[in-house]
């Protein structure tokens, strides 16, 4: 990847952001301009985010295609360098950035249909895009932290408004959990920049940087934590399944699918990237944590009738691995760590895109109250199969790849959570299966007669999730070359 | 074309899966003509790949070379982990080839006649060919990643084939049932192959054998792994105490249970403990496990299939304790007789199941209360029928005799006494339950007068595979001797090659004594099944009123399915409501909407503070006056 990509990468945030701003300018009545704009950027975005994956050559530097421009320096506590607008694509946000893409592109179509307030609802989405761009490609902790916040903060409006069921309750849980745990990244953040005591930001320095070992014992909880709980970490979850069942159908697919994936990747950049010998004293725990969520969510899914919040505890048990991953400070349980990161989120945001298609027909997310749904919408049933089959891990689809690689580096490092993870599988499957039995089989119940098949637009977007989780199921090596690479130059020696 | 490109075999029949899988509705008949011109150039590939490989066998030894074929990288974590996907071809890949080749050509054209008019039909032909793409796969796979995965594949496609009348709540159920028994196997299965991964650092099946045999292995981790692996094989093969999916799976279309759950993807675990059977030579402990619950399965499934009334649950409970046999050859380490066992057992077995599936086609009922006397009008099924169920009951000179001789033989030597009088009772049961089956369907007077007025014959393309299936469960048998092998143009004669690989030196051994004792219980159990349920029914009646508990613990499972609802419904999903409640209300209500209530309770009291009135603020200061007066004169 050349220099000159760069700028691609910079155009990430940026369309989306200039999107936004061109939608405000919109009469909120011209439907057809809107989804000409938002149609548009989205699958600008889908195609630089994939350009800029392939792109990242492997084999080359950490950091590729990397752009700086000053723009705080040499005032009050900034040194040389102090605040610099900084991008640049490493191996373990190369493949997050393709997640973000592909979910941005079907969660864009989606959305079309909405009737309420439609370019309110873009612009704020398109915020949140364009703060999660920013978090995986910034290079500088400042504006690291701001788009951190900027990808969380829409949330709170997108769910209130046009969510659904218990949606201020939903909002409001999320948004005072996430705000709390954002203090923690913030203390943190200033913690890492006086310590290092260089005077900047720039995030690569900041890797380099050397840091007292109590420093990083006491700090590497608060990243842990502050991140893990944007990631679903037990037992600081209950945001997700509640937030999941209020949001609106794209929302959902964005937060499950993509950022909650920035919590754990902010783990990774500011705990194990920075905080080294706090993440090999802490891993343990996480590690704990990680397998007691994964149990904990595939048990608790067992009991759910209502699609999100099955969906929700699900998302809780899938990042639970996750966190085994990272916990096993070796190679292949992190790697498997951070394609579960991709796996999960295309998988979730189909789940949600399909669960979002029904609802919106039926009003109904109960799954006991539906049978036979296979005849009345078989291509909605066979989209939703392979969610399903990629969630409990079967081979050929992305989820088996990513949870195979934690399994081995879990069974690596303690055999008996390697054990307890594979089991986690079978539960998942247990789960999963009966809703299938339930709702897809069976003699269809004249009480949805009038439910139809998906929408075109739906279709496309499941399409484009489909062939993702096939893609990485099948030819997974793209994925693990870049995120071994990624991980193999970024992470400290003494982790792996 | 050899064994060097023995990888076209998976590929031919997945690549036709995804063709047909989406374009099914755009093809004449579904594209049912296609599948089987697919199978048929696997059946031929399969000639050429044995051929090649017979010509590799010199002097009566194997010479290694190509049978060991990388085929590519898949994935690689730095210097950390390599999963290749490589072929691998010896006798045990060689003869089950030639099995899921053939047995899935025959069930195909059948069900050109069975399936005829049945909505969704290019599919089933789409959901067959990627069944037997992912069998073919984990039959040639050389490492025991690349078996995991056509391992679920062909779960997958069993789970779809079992629900293939989806729209009847009960074969919903049944193919839930299937797949997630198999997998808290395969839990088992994919934890084994770690652990092996995790000692010999490769998950190649050669060099995890290298690695056991050079003592690479603590003995306790060793049989852990394999006893891990061995879960795996006997949750689908249908073993105590997993087997409780099988006879429920028979609620796919009748040709799918011959192939899948009689021929194939049933004996994929005898597959799997036949090829690490060198390893499980290491450890003993684990191979004693196989053996038992090998002759537990064997004897359980005989006597359920004694009291069963749906033939083709009959059938299933066959299946599952002649797999027990197989178990049982394993378990004394004889691959011989068991993957000898193995191939004659699936001509027979699947032959009886499309033979079942006849009488179905024919009379639209199922259960030997509604059926007799059906050979007058299924007068060629009828034939079949009695041809595989005498290669069933092992009667010289058909299939089944050869390969359950075998494995009584093997036993013999192998185990102590009682272990082979249990194994030679449950072989005089087989003879009985099949020919209570035989009696009850084909002859005696019809019970359902209805059914039987409208029975017919089914049509040529049902009638010729059972024609060819009847055949080899004559002669399938014959392969075990060299002559055979030497009139068929294969050098060192079939027997001696296929069923001697990996084999510590157990060939094919015929002993006159074993065979004549198991003749006669062969025709014993013919004469007790005669005495029974010729004519009328009424001794069988009365076997019944002897002993009602015995039946009724037969007719009920022996209550194994009972326990294991019970056990989901109390134990796990009580676990479930525990979890569920506990996160509503301990982490949801009190800790989050707790904490919230408490920030909100403790603004409000601190609220009152701020009374408005001067006197008590004055007093507040001075207050804090004094304090900090005291705290800084205390301290010089």
């Amino acid at each position: 990847m050349t220099t000159s990509e760069g700028y691609l990468l910079l155009a990430l945030p940026l369309i989306p952001l200039g999107s936004a701003i061109l939608l405000m300018l919109i009469p909120s009545g011209e439907r057809n301009a809107i989804k000409a704009v938002t149609g548009l950027a989205s699958l600008a975005m889908f195609i630089i985010s994939v350009y800029v994956f392939f792109a990242f050559d492997y084999r080359g530097d950490q950091f590729q295609g990397v752009i700086d421009w000053p723009w705080l320096q040499n005032a009050g506590f900034l040194g040389k360098d102090g605040i610099q607008l900084k991008v640049g694509l490493d191996g373990i946000a190369a493949p997050m950035v393709l997640l973000t893409g592909i979910v941005i592109l079907s969660g864009t179509w989606v959305s079309w249909k909405i009737e309420n307030r439609l370019k309110d609802f873009f612009v704020l989405l398109f915020v949140l895009v364009a703060g999660v761009y920013g978090t995986f490609v910034a290079l500088d902790l400042f504006f690291w932290f701001l788009l951190y916040e900027t990808a969380v903060l829409p949330m709170y409006l997108l769910i209130a408004v046009w969510g659904s069921g218990r949606r201020e309750y939903g909002a409001m849980k999320l948004m005072m959990m996430l705000v709390a745990a954002s203090i923690l990244i913030f203390v943190a953040i200033f913690g890492i920049f006086t310590e290092a005591g260089l005077g900047t930001f720039d995030m690569p320095a900041l890797f380099d940087a050397e840091y007292g070992r109590n420093f990083q014992l006491v700090m590497f909880p608060l990243v842990a934590l502050g991140c893990g709980t944007l990631a679903g970490i037990f037992p600081f979850h209950p945001w997700s399944p509640d937030g999941h069942a209020a949001a609106p159908t794209a929302v959902s697919m964005l937060h499950a699918g993509v950022l909650m994936k920035l919590g754990a990747f902010g783990i990774i950049r500011l705990g194990f990237q920075m905080l080294p010998e706090g993440a090999e004293f802490w891993a343990p725990a996480l590690l704990t944590l990680g397998i007691i969520g994964a149990l904990y969510g595939a048990v608790g899914a067992l009991r759910q009738t209502d699609f999100k919040l099955m969906t929700g505890f699900s998302s809780v048990s899938h990042m639970g691995y996750v966190f085994v991953g990272l916990g096993t400070l070796n190679l292949i349980g992190m790697s498997g760590a951070v394609l579960q990161m991709f796996a999960h989120g295309v998988m979730t945001a189909l789940f949600f895109l399909l669960i979002g298609a029904l609802y919106d027909q039926s009003h109904d997310r109960e799954f006991n109250h539906y049978s036979g749904m296979a005849r009345r919408m078989p291509i909605w049933a066979v989209f939703f199969v392979i969610a399903g089959l990629a969630s409990f891990g079967l081979p050929g689809l992305s989820g088996f790849i990513a949870e195979l690689h934690i399994f081995i580096g879990a069974f690596r490092a303690y055999p008996l959570v390697g054990a307890l993870a594979v089991l986690t599988a079978a539960i998942t499957a247990t789960y999963l299966l009966r809703m299938f039995a339930q709702t897809f089989f069976g003699e269809p119940s004249p009480r949805w007669s009038s439910v139809g098949e998906i929408s075109w637009t739906e279709r496309a977007g499941a399409t484009v999730l489909a062939i993702s989780i096939f893609a990485l199921g099948l030819w997974p090596s793209p994925w693990i070359d870049r995120v071994a690479a990624g991980l193999e130059a970024g992470i400290p020696e003494v982790l792996l | 074309m050899g064994m060097e490109q023995v990888w076209l075999l998976p590929a031919i029949p997945a690549a036709l899966f995804a063709l047909l899988a989406l374009f099914n509705r755009a093809m004449p008949r579904g594209g049912d003509g296609l599948a089987i011109l697919g199978m048929l150039a696997v059946v031929v590939l399969a000639l050429f790949v044995t051929l090649d490989f017979q010509s590799s066998f010199v002097d009566g030894k194997f010479a290694p070379g190509s049978e060991h074929v990388y085929a590519f990288e898949w994935a690689k974590v730095g210097d950390s982990l390599l999963i290749e996907f490589s072929t691998y071809v010896d006798g045990i890949t060689v003869l089950m080839l030639a099995v899921v080749s053939i047995v899935t050509l025959m069930v195909m054209l059948y069900s050109v006649g069975y399936m005829d008019g049945e909505p969704r039909y290019g599919w089933y032909f789409a959901v067959l060919s990627g069944f037997a793409a992912a069998m073919l796969m984990l039959v040639t796979s050389g490492n025991l990643l690349l078996l995991y995965l056509s391992w679920e594949a062909v779960g997958l496609a069993s789970y779809l084939l079992i629900g293939f009348y989806w729209e009847r709540q009960s074969a919903a159920e049944a193919a839930k049932k299937a797949f997630i028994t198999t997998r808290i196997g395969d839990v088992g299965l994919l934890i084994g192959i770690i652990l092996l991964w995790r000692g010999a650092g490769s998950f190649d099946i050669q060099d995890i054998i290298e690695v056991a045999h050079g003592g690479g292995f603590d003995n306790l981790y060793l049989t852990v792994s394999m006893l891990f692996l061995f879960a795996g094989a006997a949750g689908k093969s249908a073993q105590f105490p997993l087997h409780v999916w099988l006879p429920d799976a028979m609620e796919g279309p009748t040709p799918v249970s011959a192939l899948i759950h009689a021929a194939t993807m049933v004996v994929a675990g005898v597959y799997l403990v036949a090829r690490m059977m060198p390893v499980f030579d290491e450890v003993l402990i684990a191979r004693d496990v196989v053996l038992y619950i090998g002759l537990t399965t064997a004897a359980m499934g005989a006597t359920m299939g004694l009291v069963t009334s749906d033939i083709k649950r009959v059938l299933a409970y066959s299946t599952v304790s002649q797999l027990g046999f197989m178990f049982v050859a394993l378990g004394v380490g004889s691959v011989t007789a068991a993957m000898f066992h193995l191939f004659t057992h699936a001509f027979f077995k699947s032959l009886l199941f499309l033979g079942s599936g006849s009488v179905i086609h024919g009379t639209g009922a199922q259960m030997v209360e509604e059926l007799g006397g059906l050979w007058r009008k299924l007068p060629a099924t009828t034939l079949f029928f009695i041809v595989g169920s005498v290669a069933l009951a092992g009667i010289v000179p058909l299939a089944g005799f050869w390969s359950k001789d075998e494995i009584l033989v093997a036993l013999q030597g192998g185990a102590p006494m009682p272990l082979f009088a249990i194994l030679a009772a449950t072989s005089l049961l087989t003879a009985i339950y099949t020919t209570r089956l035989v009696l009850l369907t084909f002859f005696g007077e019809p019970k359902d007068r209805h059914a039987y007025d409208h029975a017919h014959e089914s049509p040529p393309p049902m009638l010729l595979p059972m024609l060819i299936l009847a055949g080899l469960s004559v002669v399938a048998g014959f392969v075990a001797f060299e002559g055979v092998g030497k009139v068929l143009g294969f050098a060192g004669g079939v027997g001696n090659v296929v069923f001697t690989q990996g084999d510590k030196g157990h060939v094919f051994a015929f002993h006159p004594d074993v065979a004549i004792g198991a003749t006669a219980l062969g025709l014993a159990g013919i004469v007790i099944g005669f005495v029974y349920w010729w004519g009328r029914a009424e001794r069988a009646e009365r076997a019944r009123a002897w002993a009602p508990e015995l039946h009724d613990l037969l007719v009920q499972r022996y209550y194994m399915d009972h326990l294991y609802q019970v056990t989901i419904d109390k134990v796990i999903l009580g676990l479930a409501t525990v979890v569920a409640r506990f996160d509503r209300l301990v982490i949801n209500e009190s800790g989050v909407d707790g904490t919230a209530q408490g920030i909100g309770f403790t603004g409000f009291r601190l609220k009152f503070l701020q009374t408005g009135r001067i006197p008590s603020y004055a007093l507040a200061m001075a207050l804090g006056v004094a304090v900090l007066a005291i705290v800084a004169f205390g301290r010089t």
